[in-house]
């Protein structure tokens, strides 16, 4: 990769050339993986947070077996518009990573017996499936911990294991909608209560337009197990792992619970506004949207500076002025007056030429709001590698994200294949784990169990 | 626990007893040196804190800008609750690393820690002397994970990031939204909560690595790359179909029915993909007709078809109760419940009694009670020890303990500067009006 590429608007070259060196993406298959010695049954089901959570652990090199029943994961069919590829949706062959796809009738005797084994075997076990149904089956923590004191046993349920509501509604499956509802961010997203300018039918609660609460949910359910391995590489002990998703959200929901607690009132919902700190916004330009900040007072004077508008420094002179919820609208409209002018690009340009000015009052930062499209075109994001297109023996011409953790420099997580067909990995997965040759396994086969 | 408040099978002696006190936790002695601000890397930390870390936290004289980033600029007993929250169970100095004799004791300390973070401008550790090869040099086995915007290098290598630039430049903002509205924000700074989880996720492979090998390692982790890893389905279809992603509001596109809808007294989500859960709903609602017409669930999602039945949905939730369709969601299997909002989850029984939401006595700011960070682990429970401290609170205790330095000494780098305390005439950076001088301060 040439220089300029590497060393980019790096205010440090040679830091930036070392860090190229310890994290280029190039290397990554040549260096070990951090967790190849865990072995992981993933047996989650129509959930995104129990597929995210193992995808994270196989990009650090765990042995993921994903169990699915015969006739696969209803997750397979979770997929815009209906829209397959062969046995998979995208949002599958995306969460497919690295796993071995095998299948498995947990409900069926012999079905049972082939579960245990595995988690006899197994660090750790993620399930999804509605509390009370691995119980049920005699297949629930108790049982299995007796066989295996080291298992890690994760459950991943919008309501949880227990507690009042995980009773009220065991009867109930997990989904994304319902972790974002009951996950506090949601009743504070969406656009602003008290814009007068916002139609009352938008004044409502809104979800992250991505599955927010299946892969924050996954995300702290993954957290959970490696902290669990850690202890357990210590102690030799397993532990239940109890990850429920609205639980991620609401721990992360700003100050939200905090000022509850403080001053007894709610916050409202801000839309792009935000009542601790402000401009700090979206704002309309002519090519889009773009974000604008000039938070403190000296970077507010910059803004009011580039904008040619010094009577709004005089009417917000103070953080006091520009925090609250019916001055913030008049703010945005006004920046919006100016911003709309211009494109993204030109604002850009104007911002970078006002910091240097050697009198400037101080910084003002902006950066479009990038479509999908957008990104996929960037310079920077095929410089590290960002995505990973193949051409896949099952799936085609894909392109995924690559794993985030691709840019550590001992144990680099990685992407070694996409995903695989419902059951293709049944043959040599019980082969190797149990033992199980040709034979048996077609008897299995036609017993309908795998 | 009480076993009434679980199913059955489920082992009531695992999680009993309310206080998560009498057990272990994962990340004992695992020390964590912070060279953070903002809301990012402190989280990162923060995480690590409450499952047991001893994470202790670097500011300089002006302290984390978080003291002064507040709601409506609004402060509790002279504390900024934007600091607050992702700032728990931490050791507090006041000793900006990058001054030379700052270092050496920085150095010191990384002697005898296990991780070091740092969510500044890319190069900046390195222009202290201080980037991982130095690290290194003292501690063959420190992880150095660095957090940044776009990360050290690379074409945009530099460029600042905000929680609102990464949702903007990863397109999470962009598909976020109504149909035919613009682009919203998150109502939190997820962008930036969501990195430092991956971050504290990268460290737990890294130390799980080094007890296996005694290595350790450099961790360049990118805020923006992390929220593009997080929209699913998003970069396939628009690969597949040239086509970006449009915002649907509260409708899932690739989830139906999924959605939240109107009742008579507030607004439900609900959601029934799976074929028992669907037929649970139309059972429900009385429509087996709705049944047999989208029996596929590939069917349902078609957008018309998505659309139609959505519809049929609404006009059924918008004669009920709340309370009515959790309680048929309950009977027939499928997915609905209301939006809580804070006030529900800081008064919820069910949270409280899980330790999701712990109460606890705070020596300097009284009683507290908020979020405790997930999972629940029967094993090594996450917990809430104390508060976010006055700048350089911990400063004398650090020295003593960790490097024991004698008192005189600590005396003679407080004079020369090295190390500071609060500037009693910023109240955000001071201890709450009215204290004694002594709650709070730990003894080495």
């Amino acid at each position: 990769m040439e220089d300029a590429k590497i060393v980019g608007l790096s205010t440090h070259p040679e830091y930036a050339r070392w860090a190229h060196r310890e994290t280029d993406p190039g290397d990554i298959f040549r260096k070990p993986e951090a967790l190849d010695d865990m072995l992981v049954l993933d047996a989650s089901h129509g959930s995104f947070a129990g597929l995210f959570a193992s995808s994270l652990l196989a990009e650090m090199g765990a042995e993921v077996i994903r169990v699915e029943p015969p006739g696969g994961d209803i997750a397979r069919k979770m997929t815009p518009y209906g829209m397959m590829i062969g046995d998979a949706g995208l949002g599958y062959i995306t969460e497919g990573r690295n796993k071995f796809h095998i299948t498995l009738d947990i409900a069926a005797e012999e079905g049972k017996e082939l579960f245990r084994k595995f988690a006899r075997k197994a660090d750790v076990l993620i399930h999804t499936f509605k509390p009370g149904t691995l119980e049920s089956l005699g297949l629930g923590y108790g049982p299995l911990r007796e066989e295996n004191p080291g298992l890690i046993f994760t459950a991943i349920h919008t309501y949880g294991q227990f507690g009042a509501d995980a009773v009220r509604h065991s009867n109930q499956p997990g989904y994304d909608i319902l972790d974002q509802a009951r996950g506090v961010i949601m009743s504070v997203t969406g656009e602003p209560d008290l814009d007068p300018a916002v139609p009352r039918e938008y004044k409502k609660p809104l979800k992250q337009g991505n599955w927010m609460g299946w892969y924050a949910g996954g995300a702290w359910a993954a957290f959970g197990i490696q902290m669990a391995m850690f202890h357990k590489r210590r102690t030799g002990m397993g532990q239940f792992v109890d990850a429920s998703p609205p639980e991620g959200l609401m721990a992360i929901s700003n100050y939200v619970m905090q000022y509850f607690h403080m001053s007894g009132k709610q916050m409202p919902r801000a839309g792009n506004y935000d009542y601790a700190v402000f401009p700090y916004t979206y704002v309309k330009c002519k090519d889009g949207f773009t974000f604008i900040s000039g938070f403190s007072d000296a970077n507010w004077s910059a803004l009011c500076e580039i904008m040619s508008r010094p009577d709004l420094l005089e009417r917000f002179p103070t953080i006091r002025e520009r925090l609250t919820p019916e001055n913030q609208p008049v703010i945005q409209h006004e920046i919006e007056q100016f911003t709309e002018g211009y494109t993204s690009d030109e604002i850009q340009e104007m911002i970078t030429v006002y910091g240097k000015k050697p009198d400037k009052k101080g910084t003002v930062v902006t950066g479009r709001l990038e479509t999908p499209g957008d990104v996929l075109q960037r310079e920077h994001w095929s410089a590290r590698e960002t995505f990973v297109r193949r051409n896949d023996p099952h799936y085609g011409e894909i392109l995924i994200p690559n794993s985030s953790f691709k840019s550590m420099s001992g144990t680099p997580g990685r992407v070694k294949w996409a995903c695989r067909p419902i059951g293709a990995d049944n043959e040599s997965v019980y082969r190797k784990h149990l033992g199980l040759d040709g034979h048996r396994l077609k008897a299995l086969k036609e017993a309908g169990i795998v | 626990m009480d076993r009434g408040k679980s199913h059955p099978g489920f082992p009531g002696d695992l999680f009993d007893g309310n206080s998560p006190f009498g057990k272990p936790e994962a990340l004992k002695g695992v020390r964590v040196l912070e060279v953070c601000s903002v809301v990012l890397g402190p989280a990162a930390c923060d995480y690590l804190a409450e499952f047991g870390a001893e994470v202790i936290k670097f500011e300089g004289q002006k302290g984390d800008q978080m003291r002064f980033v507040t709601p409506y600029a609004w402060f509790w007993k002279g504390m900024s609750p934007g600091l607050e929250i992702e700032n728990h169970n931490k050791y507090w100095m006041g000793m900006h690393v990058g001054n030379p004799r700052a270092r050496e004791l920085f150095l010191d300390l990384v002697k005898k820690a296990d991780v070091v973070v740092d969510n500044l401008t890319p190069g900046r550790m390195a222009r202290w002397g201080l980037d991982y090869r130095d690290l290194k040099k003292v501690n063959k086995g420190i992880i150095h994970l660095h957090v940044s915007g776009y990360g050290s290098w690379g074409p945009w290598t530099g460029r600042t990031s905000y929680d609102a630039v990464a949702q903007s430049m990863g397109a999470l903002a962009p598909i976020t939204g109504f149909e035919n509205r613009g682009p919203i924000k998150s109502g939190v700074w997820i962008a930036d909560w969501l990195t430092g989880l991956m971050c504290a996720n990268a460290i737990l492979s890294a130390l799980n690595y080094r007890e296996r090998t005694g290595e350790g390692q450099f961790i360049d982790y990118l805020q923006v790359e992390n929220v593009i890893r997080f929209l699913d389905w998003t970069w396939l279809y628009a690969f597949r179909t040239g086509e970006d992603r449009p915002r649907s509001g509260n409708r899932d596109l690739a989830v139906c029915p999924s959605d939240l809808f109107d009742c008579l007294d507030g607004r439900v989500a609900l959601a029934a993909f799976g074929e028992e859960e669907f037929r649970g709903l139309c059972t429900a609602m009385g429509r087996s007709d709705l049944l047999e017409k989208y029996a596929d669930p590939l069917q349902r999602l078609e957008d018309g078809n998505a659309r139609a039945l959505l519809g049929q949905i609404a006009g059924w939730t918008g004669n009920r109760r709340v309370e009515e369709v959790e309680a048929l969601g309950d009977l027939h299997g499928f997915g609905a419940s209301r939006v809580l909002e804070a006030k529900d989850v800081y008064h919820g029984e069910h949270f409280r009694e899980r330790g999701a939401v712990q109460g606890y006595e705070d020596p300097l700011y009284g009683p507290m009670a908020q979020p405790c960070y997930p999972p629940v682990m029967s094993g090594t429970p996450s917990r809430l020890k104390w508060s976010c401290r006055p700048l350089g609170f911990d400063n004398r205790y650090v020295l003593k303990k960790v490097l024991g330095l004698p008192d005189g000494e600590i005396t003679r780098l407080e004079d020369q500067g090295v190390i500071f305390r609060w500037n009693p005439k910023v109240p955000s950076q001071c201890p709450p009006p009215g204290w004694d001088g002594k709650s709070g301060v730990r003894q080495a």
